[in-house]
């Protein structure tokens, strides 16, 4: 059957049959969410049959076109609630790092503090909704589901290893930047909305910070894909089954790194939110659950930023002259842990760089170091290293 | 002397980003946390030592205390009051009630007790439910590990004394500085023994006046008085005084 | 002003655009109490600023008058959460002055020690505080974990942390406890060598020093102008200290150094008045070395507290010490009764943060905290 629309998925009772796919030969979390479904529904429908008899409800579960669409209904539920946990790890990590850094413990609460997170989160969502008067109120609630919504959306798009992703497009690598850019718009847009001479200026800062660090993270993108000759993350994980791409690219390694703290809104980079100067920047009338929401947005970003890390220079999933492993998504996950340790390192250790010094470094300092590892990438590949 | 810091800092720092000292002094930290414990402590659980002197809340002996006001004199927040209770043996005393809302942990009526009764104490979890248990009655300021550590002395030097040559001579400001009486101006009213905590005042009668009437006028047992300065003030007279020895 | 930023200003100014004032305060991350600071803010300039205090107002001098001169003591500790000693201190040494008795010298060496413990600590506040107005965490917390030992020091000494109520009219509450002197040599070596780590996250840094450099010039004849005093008055190249050129007590039987920079060129940034600082506590380590040796020669059985009349003589007296934020003034009018007919004080802090409008003038707003970190902001001691 040729492509009808973009219900396709569910005229094919095979996705893997269907030739405009974007999953490969096997995806390892759908394939888990069709069992679970062939059993949940299975169980639904026998139940149902066993009190009355022989009816439609339980046949038409039992189709295979309406058992793909609860598997991959499943299979959302399964992708984003990975991603989550793997975020609240991150957060974890972060408060217990950070403590051990600067000389106490960090959180404590359950499971060595993790639980803190579940906890910090069920408290903000059980604050009351407030919005203050005289804010633009559509922009005002619509950005904060746009910021999270996007931030979620691009944490989702990072696979964990080759059989553990949501598509496998040739473009994979641009689709996450795109989307990954698109936030900081909305920051700007809702420092506008909030009526706050914090928020506006909190906004602009967010907005320049964009500008100026989107360049040279984009010229990295295009050189390490330069090297492999695709944007797909998958030949880009394959081409470095040798040696890591932080090796040619130690430049644009360091660039990178910067680069997406930067993008992320991390400190010491955390100008738009800057809590001495502006007291929370571009989140200053956001409160309760908008404001834990937002959280949750900076740190599935901040995750990303490390999954982008691992994937175009350390390797991904794989491990050098081993190659691939029984548990690919651990070996993903514990590069993108490390990337962010380093992360927090960075922001233990150094104060926020002043918005000029941070312009004054993207475009002086990063920018020129993009070109010159775009460069190097441009004369490995003419002498036939890749 | 030598500068210290100054003989090493400003460093000519190159103007690029050189960030990595720091970041090896934070990893360096963080290695030696991670192996060892961190330096806070895990406050409800476990608890810091401290020493015996430690200003918390006030605690009173009241076997010790006579009833004579001068912590509520003393106290800088007039947090403290006498109020009337019932002692072992059924009789009515006036001892310190303190309100520990109002209290500044200055330790002023624990060094200014002739009589030793207040104390310091090293109990600071004073948090209560209601503003009325904040309030600590007589009974309840007792603090029963009570060592001599925890009382506060004022001793001090008479200036004569270093004059003397005999620096190393403490006194105790009550011990020393006694009320004297301005004979022309008492009228023998009685006012002074009917206050004094320790009865240390007598009504003498010393003749009789032109008009055939008793001369009667207080004596002072030097070794009993406190020199609590409450006959002072209750004078009506003003022919009390603190005479001060210096 | 840096000299960097005069063509973007000018070319600022042609472009027309509009100020805009922006509040920070009462309550606001950056001011550490309460009190405002009104900016205008050209883009990312600031243009002008106002501070307003008296937030905090208590009455404080006319309490004063209603209570005997002993009872003042605990409300001096009031004044200022982080330097109560030397407070104390100060209120004491006016009405011995008053009273014209001379204190026994062990008691001076105590009160030096005390004195010297409560600038480090008051310093290490300030450090903590810097490392948070530049958006450093790790810098507060090291900060305030140096504090505590010297706060412990103060716990051993007379049972309190912060509001010590040390200092006594005629010496001090009572002799140095037992320990107490080597407790404090131990704390003294331990600081000075685990105050590098901090020096290194921040000097070594060219995050923290290119914030502070050529931002917020101050010269000379501003200083004496305006009034500044103390460290922030030091790193602008005035090479004057109460403790060395007007001494109290027995500073003057101490060998120490002041730390001045920038004698020669009479201006100074903020990072010099950081530098200063950091320095003094080093110095202060020296003079509680010197002290602590003196008392321990001095002896066991010398008198640290002599009795002194409750009456003070009528007339006026006027003292003046080194805090660690500047300089401190008493002036006291008694009256020939024990309370004092009027007490005025001179807090360094109210007369520094009234430059806050020269020293931000030209910086960018994000500097803005970190200039004003370097007056150590103490709103008790400043609305009094």
């Amino acid at each position: 059957m040729p492509y009808q629309s973009i219900l396709d998925f569910i005229n094919f009772a095979d996705p893997y049959e269907n030739p405009f796919t974007p999953f490969m030969s096997s995806n390892l979390p759908y394939d888990l969410c069709y069992g679970l479904w062939e059993i949940i529904g299975g169980t639904i429908a026998w139940l149902i049959a066993l009190l009355f008899g022989s009816n439609v409800v339980s046949d038409w579960l039992l189709r295979d076109d309406v058992t793909v669409l609860f598997a991959m209904i499943l299979f959302m539920l399964v992708i984003f609630i990975v991603a989550f946990v793997v975020v609240l790890l991150n957060l974890w990590m972060e408060r217990k790092v950070l403590g051990r850094l600067m000389d106490r413990r960090g959180t404590m609460i359950g499971l060595k503090g993790f639980l803190q997170c579940v906890a910090d989160g069920l408290k903000t969502f059980m604050k009351e909704n407030t919005i203050p008067a005289k804010v633009d109120k559509m922009t005002y609630i619509w950005c904060v589901s746009l910021i999270v919504g996007l931030s979620c959306f691009v944490a989702c798009m990072v696979p964990l290893s080759n059989r553990w992703y949501v598509v496998n497009y040739d473009t994979g690598l641009i689709i996450i930047m795109a989307f990954y850019a698109l936030a900081p718009f909305f920051i700007l847009v809702s420092g506008w909305a909030q009526n706050n001479k914090y928020s506006l200026i909190g906004g602009i800062r967010a907005a320049e910070l964009m500008i100026s660090y989107e360049v040279p993270m984009l010229i990295i993108i295009a050189t390490t894909s330069l090297l492999v000759g695709s944007f797909n993350i998958n030949d880009i994980v394959a081409a470095q089954s040798e040696i890591w791409f932080i090796i040619p690219m130690c430049l644009g390694f360091i660039v990178f790194f910067f680069c997406a703290i930067a993008e992320c809104e991390r400190p010491p980079f955390d100008i738009a939110e800057a809590e001495t100067e502006l007291v929370e920047g571009w989140q200053t009338e956001y409160a309760g659950m908008k404001w834990g929401l937002i959280m949750l947005g900076d740190y599935l970003r901040g995750s990303v930023s490390c999954g982008m890390v691992a994937i175009m220079f350390l390797g991904g999933w794989t491990i050098p002259f081993i190659g691939g492993t029984a548990i690919p998504e651990i070996i993903f996950l514990i590069k993108a842990w490390f990337v962010f340790f380093l992360m927090i390192l960075v922001r233990g250790a150094i104060a926020r760089v002043r918005p000029d010094q941070i312009l004054n470094l993207g475009w002086k300092v990063f920018m020129p170091l993009a070109v010159f590892n775009l460069a190097i990438a441009v004369l490995l590949k003419i002498g036939g290293f890749y | 002397m030598a500068m210290k810091y100054l003989d090493k800092y400003p460093k000519n720092l190159a103007k690029s980003l050189w960030i990595m000292k720091p970041v090896w002094t934070a990893f360096k930290l963080f290695c030696k946390t991670v192996v060892h414990r961190p330096v806070t402590i895990l406050y409800p659980y476990e608890k810091e030592w401290i020493p015996e002197n430690y200003r918390g809340r006030p605690g009173l002996r009241f076997d010790r205390c006579v009833g004579c006001g001068m912590c509520v004199r003393m106290c800088v927040t007039q947090a403290i009051k006498l109020i009337e209770v019932e002692d072992d043996n059924g009789n009515k005393v006036m001892r310190p009630q303190v309100n520990i809302g109002r209290c500044a942990f200055c330790g002023y009526c624990a060094e200014y007790c002739p009589v030793d009764a207040m104390t310091v104490t090293p109990e600071y979890e004073l948090a209560e439910y209601t503003r009325y248990d904040l309030l600590y009655g007589p009974r309840r300021l007792h603090y029963e590990n009570t060592t001599p550590g925890m009382e506060v002395k004022l001793e001090v030097t008479l200036p004569s004394d270093i004059e003397n040559g005999n620096p190393e001579r403490r006194v105790f400001i009550f011990d020393v500085d006694k009320p004297e009486l301005t004979d022309s101006k008492c009228i023998g009213c009685k006012k002074c023994s009917k206050v004094c905590p320790v009865n240390a005042i007598t009504m003498v009668e010393k003749g009789v006046n032109d008009k055939g009437k008793p001369i009667i006028r207080p004596e002072f047992d030097n070794a009993k008085c406190i020199s609590c300065k409450n006959c002072v003030d209750a004078c009506p007279k003003d022919a009390l005084e603190i005479k001060e020895v210096l | 002003m840096a000299d960097s930023l005069v063509p973007v200003l000018e070319a600022q100014e042609k472009m027309d655009t509009d100020k805009m004032w922006v509040i920070w305060g009462p309550q606001h991350p950056f001011s550490h109490g309460l009190w405002t600071l009104k900016l205008q803010i050209d883009g990312e300039f600031c243009v002008d600023a106002d501070p307003i205090v008296g937030y905090l107002h208590r009455g404080w001098e006319k309490e004063t008058e209603n209570r005997d001169y002993a009872r003042i003591i605990p409300m001096t500790d009031r004044l200022c959460y982080c330097a109560s000693m030397t407070y104390s201190h100060l209120y004491c040494m006016t009405v011995e002055k008053a009273l014209g008795i001379d204190i026994p010298e062990k008691a001076k060496y105590i009160r030096i020690v005390a004195d010297e413990v409560c600038r480090i600590q008051s310093h290490l506040m300030w450090l903590a505080a810097v490392g948070t107005d530049m958006g450093n965490l790790t810098v507060f917390l090291w900060a305030m974990r140096e504090r505590e030992y010297f706060l412990d020091l103060n716990v051993k000494l007379c049972g309190a942390r912060m509001t010590t109520n040390y200092p006594r009219i005629g010496g001090v509450r009572n002799d140095i406890t037992e320990l107490f002197d080597r407790d404090i040599l131990r704390a003294v070596d331990r600081f000075e060598k685990a105050m590098w780590d901090i020096i290194y996250l921040i000097d070594d840094s060219s995050v923290f020093v290119s914030r502070m450099r050529n931002i917020s010039f101050l010269t000379r004849e501003q200083c004496a102008n305006m009034g500044l005093t103390g460290p922030a008055m030091r790193g602008c190249g005035v090479d004057f200290d109460i403790r060395r050129d007007d001494p109290y007590d027995n500073y003057d039987k101490v060998d120490f150094e002041v730390p001045v920079l920038n004698k020669e060129s009479k201006v100074g940034d903020t990072y010099d008045r950081y530098m200063i600082r950091i320095e003094e506590m080093f110095q202060s380590c020296d003079i509680i070395r010197q002290a602590v040796a003196k008392i321990r020669a001095i002896g066991k059985n010398a008198p640290y507290r002599i009795k002194t009349p409750t009456r003070v003589p009528a007339g006026t007296t006027f003292g003046r010490l080194e805090d660690p934020r500047g300089e401190s003034i008493m002036y006291l009018v008694s009256d020939g009764t024990d309370k004092p007919y009027r007490l005025k004080v001179r807090s360094p802090i109210f007369t520094n943060v009234s430059c806050s409008k020269v020293m931000c003038e030209g910086v960018r707003i994000a500097d803005v905290p970190a200039v004003l970190a370097q007056i150590d902001m103490c709103l008790g001691e400043t609305d009094r």
